[in-house]
């Protein structure tokens, strides 16, 4: 049962980023409307994934990826990032810091969910669960 | 069309969400312009823009709102830019993203009205396009002395212009501190989490940067946030808000003989686009600073349908309550011992009424925030006359009912139209009179304690010339300003031989009295003196009820039902026995023979017990204690939304009138509640269950 973590400012684009990977299956999903917040949903409890926008009123997203790559527990942490067009300069630091996939609005269900199986369904020693 | 694709469904939320966003990126335009006319930055507003803006283009990629997106994308690009350069735009980029706003919220109504947004203006695109540049050479390209202690503040992890708000706040005789929070299940459980915390320090202090820690940082701690904060509070405050130790308080203020923090701000830095800006050095997305409220913190958004489903099973309560009052009276008669069950009855009718009132609290809006577009209004007007104007609103905390707000709304932009438009002079013409070159409107309201909101706007103009109005309504001049509104609100009545370009030709006096009396049923009235200026003065009830309803004529009149209370609207053609002297009759209706009852007879008494005029040609069907009973109407005229305006008086409530309504003619509509007049007909004890009527009182 993979815990999702996603996390947006905007609520529409959390519920569209839910609506697409609901389909997969089992998974649940905790929603978080700040960078801080989810920097502090990830010490409370084990995720296994992390959907994360990089425009956000505290801090963006390449500071979540840099501080959750910081931390020994959540080194494997599979990250998608939600980006914008015009974020091209971002993706490229949120990449260097650490970040596994990139959808770009406006992104399909099929691409999102292709997305996280893909990250949810490497073998355990490749993903272990952070 | 525009605004499908793979997540049409989420196209309301969509426009709500825009909405929220179009408002507070007009804000800010407001701030900054207000700012650059100054010659001052404004750095929050700037990326509180940008932020907006930036949330707008990716959600409107997501729904497929092309236009949008573009307007957004050049937006967001210079505010981009004027955000790296401290929150610094040129003058000449003002008006371009003002229109911008504009053309998005075109698009955005065109949406919400069903309709294919249109192509955007490909001069306006060139414009924004074209303001990139512009921000760029605005720039200040100097750096400022920094006074931080770098290390306590992880003056790397900051921005320039976060650097810049402290340091503000330093020299402002504010103190800069560190406040670190460390989270942990048990304080989370007692909700205290990093939201709350931001919501608690935010009463006592400007966020300029939350920054997560880990390992030795965190102190020990496997996670811990430090808040950069500017304020006056003490540490004691700031300490119990973020829930006591491990919390620490730490200044961020260098000592005196300290070196100045060693920052390197190259000058010139903070303007490079965002792709030379190297990897570890905060750029736009990191450093994105605390708005005072955040967006949606402790908020939540409900659609008003949801609303509305909780007041429908309130409704149903009610009617079963009522049914228990009688099933207990009856007992109570029978000899029961029912004491007990009484006062319980009792208490449980004082809950339901606190619920009631709980219900409408959640549809009302602060009067503040639906008034949020005035600013931007009164700031286009001052641009199309070139008069001098002031706009004050002081709306304090009171709050409205979202259906009221709506519908209150037009009247008041038209009524802010009106005053700067036609009452306040031009800047000349008002220091030849003694007065201020600048001319004042100001609006202000109270709640009041009979249920009604009064809202007063006041301009300093010319005052409204009586004798102008009469010539133009071809009438004699009135002898009261009572008399002079009546000739105002006179339908197309204008003083003007041709429409003004700010007003037009939209609504006139007319409309903003029919909006507050008769669809509000509230009062409008107004004072005004020769040179002085005018007052107007509303006063609307707090809330109303809305509902869709069916439209009929029946013996020459119109009346208007609830949609949710008619289960089926059928042709009066196969009737098994037409109506006899009691008014009764019945009807066929898949096999079966339904009750028919002429509603005219019902409603008219004995004047057409018989004749075609009451028969009528269709019929609603309704249910009556589970049985359907159909009333026979002369035409059916249509559905629409109605405002109920319950008849207050208990001397006058009837069983089976819910209420009365205006639909847009001025005449009072009366709103049936058919089940209750089935009831009274059926000359049964059973009290009205008529739910709008028992409790919309």
């Amino acid at each position: 049962m993979p815990e999702v973590l996603v996390v947006d400012d905007s609520k529409v684009m959390r519920e569209m980023v839910v609506a697409c990977l609901r389909p997969y299956p089992d998974s649940r999903f905790t929603q978080a409307s700040s960078g801080l917040e989810a920097i502090e949903q990830l010490s409370l409890k084990p995720y296994d994934l992390l959907v994360l926008d990089l425009n956000m009123p505290d801090i963006g997203g390449i500071e979540v990826v840099e501080f959750v790559r910081g931390q020994d527990h959540l080194r494997n942490l599979p990250i998608i990032i939600v980006t914008t067009r015009g974020d091209e300069a971002s993706r490229e630091r949120a990449l260097q810091a650490g970040a596994n996939r990139f959808m770009t609005k406006p992104f399909t269900p099929d691409s999102i969910q292709g997305a996280a199986r893909a990250l949810l369904e490497k073998t355990p020693a490749e993903a272990p669960r952070g | 069309m525009s605004g499908t694709g793979e997540f049409a469904e989420f196209l309301p939320a969509y426009l709500a969400e825009v909405d929220e966003l179009l408002a507070s990126a007009q804000k800010d335009l407001l701030a900054v312009e207000e700012a650059v006319r100054k010659g001052l930055a404004q750095p929050r507003a700037v990326r509180e823009l940008f932020r907006a803006l930036h949330t707008l283009k990716g959600l409107s990629a997501m729904v497929d709102v092309e236009p949008v997106v573009s307007l957004a994308h050049w937006m967001e690009a210079s505010l981009r830019l004027a955000d790296q350069a401290g929150g610094r735009l040129p003058e000449s980029s003002v008006e371009p993203l003002v229109e911008g706003l504009r053309a998005i919220e075109v698009r955005v109504r065109q949406l919400g009205a069903g309709k294919v947004a249109s192509p955007a203006p490909a001069n306006l695109l060139e414009r924004l396009e074209a303001l990139g540049p512009q921000v760029l050479d605005a720039a200040p390209k100097r750096a400022r002395p920094v006074m931080l202690d770098a290390e306590a503040a992880f003056a790397s992890r900051l921005a320039p212009s976060e650097r810049e708000q402290l340091e503000g706040g330093l020299s402002g005789g504010q103190r800069a501190l560190r406040l670190d929070f460390v989270p942990s299940s048990e304080r989370a459980a007692k909700g205290l989490n990093i939201n709350t915390v931001r919501e608690r320090v935010a009463k006592l202090a400007d966020i300029v940067k939350v920054l997560p820690l880990s390992g030795a940082a965190a102190g020990g701690a496997s996670l811990a946030f430090a808040l950069l904060l500017i304020t006056r509070a003490e540490d004691a405050a700031l300490l119990e808000a973020v829930g006591g130790p491990p919390a620490v308080v730490r200044s961020l203020e260098a000592p005196a003989s300290a070196e100045p923090a060693a920052v390197d701000v190259a000058p010139g830095s903070a303007v490079l686009p965002a792709s030379a800006v190297p990897p570890g050095a905060a750029g736009l997305e990191e450093e994105l600073d605390e708005p005072e409220v955040r967006r949606g913190g402790g908020l939540l958004r409900v659609e008003v349908s949801r609303l509305d489903e909780a007041m429908e099973w309130l409704a149903a309560l009610v009617v079963n309550r009522s049914r228990l009052t009688r099933a207990v009276a009856a007992l109570t008669q029978a000899g029961a011992p029912t004491r007990e069950l009484t006062a319980i009855l009792q208490e449980n009718g004082r809950q339901l009424r606190d619920l009631r009132s709980a219900i409408l609290r959640l549809r009302m809006v602060r009067v503040g925030d639906v008034l949020e577009r005035l600013p931007l209004l009164v700031r286009g007007l001052r641009r199309a006359t070139g008069k001098a104007v002031r706009l004050e609103l002081d709306v304090g905390d009171a709050e409205l009912d979202k259906a009221v707000a709506d519908r209150l709304l037009p009247a008041l932009v038209h009524l802010v139209r009106n005053a700067v438009d036609h009452a306040l002079e031009l800047p000349e013409e008002r220091q030849a009179a003694g007065k201020a070159p600048e001319g004042l409107v100001r609006l202000t309201c109270h709640a009041r304690a009979s249920g009604q909101l009064e809202l007063t706007l006041r301009d300093d103009g010319r005052g409204v010339d009586a004798k102008a109005v009469a010539k133009a309504a071809n009438a004699p001049v009135p002898d009261s300003v009572d008399a002079l509104l009546d000739l105002l609100c006179r339908p197309g009545l204008s003083t003007r031989q041709e429409a003004t370009r700010t007003s037009g030709r939209g609504m006139g006096m007319d409309i903003v009295r029919r909006i507050v009396v008769e669809q509000l049923g509230g009062e409008l009235r107004m004072e005004t003196r020769k040179g002085a200026g005018t007052t107007f003065t509303l006063s609307v009830p707090l809330t109303v009820t809305l509902m869709d309803a069916i439209v009929f004529e029946c013996a020459g009149r119109r009346y208007a039902v609830a949609v949710g209370t008619v289960e089926e609207l059928i042709d009066v053609g196969s009737v098994v026995r037409p109506a006899g002297a009691d008014g009764l009759g019945l009807v066929e209706r898949r096999g079966a023979a339904v009750p028919l009852v002429s509603l005219a007879r019902l409603l008219d008494g004995a004047a057409s017990a018989d004749g075609d005029a009451g028969r009528g040609t269709k019929a609603l069907i309704v249910r009556q204690r589970g049985e359907p009973v159909a009333f026979a109407v002369d035409r059916l005229l249509g559905q629409q939304e109605i405002v109920l305006r319950p008849l207050e008086d208990p001397l006058v409530r009837v069983p089976g009138v819910a209420g009365a309504t205006d639909l847009g003619d001025g005449q009072p509509t009366l709103v049936l509640d058919l089940g209750a007049l089935g009831a009274a007909r059926a000359g049964r004890r059973k009290r009205a269950p008529s739910r709008s009527g028992e409790w919309v009182s």
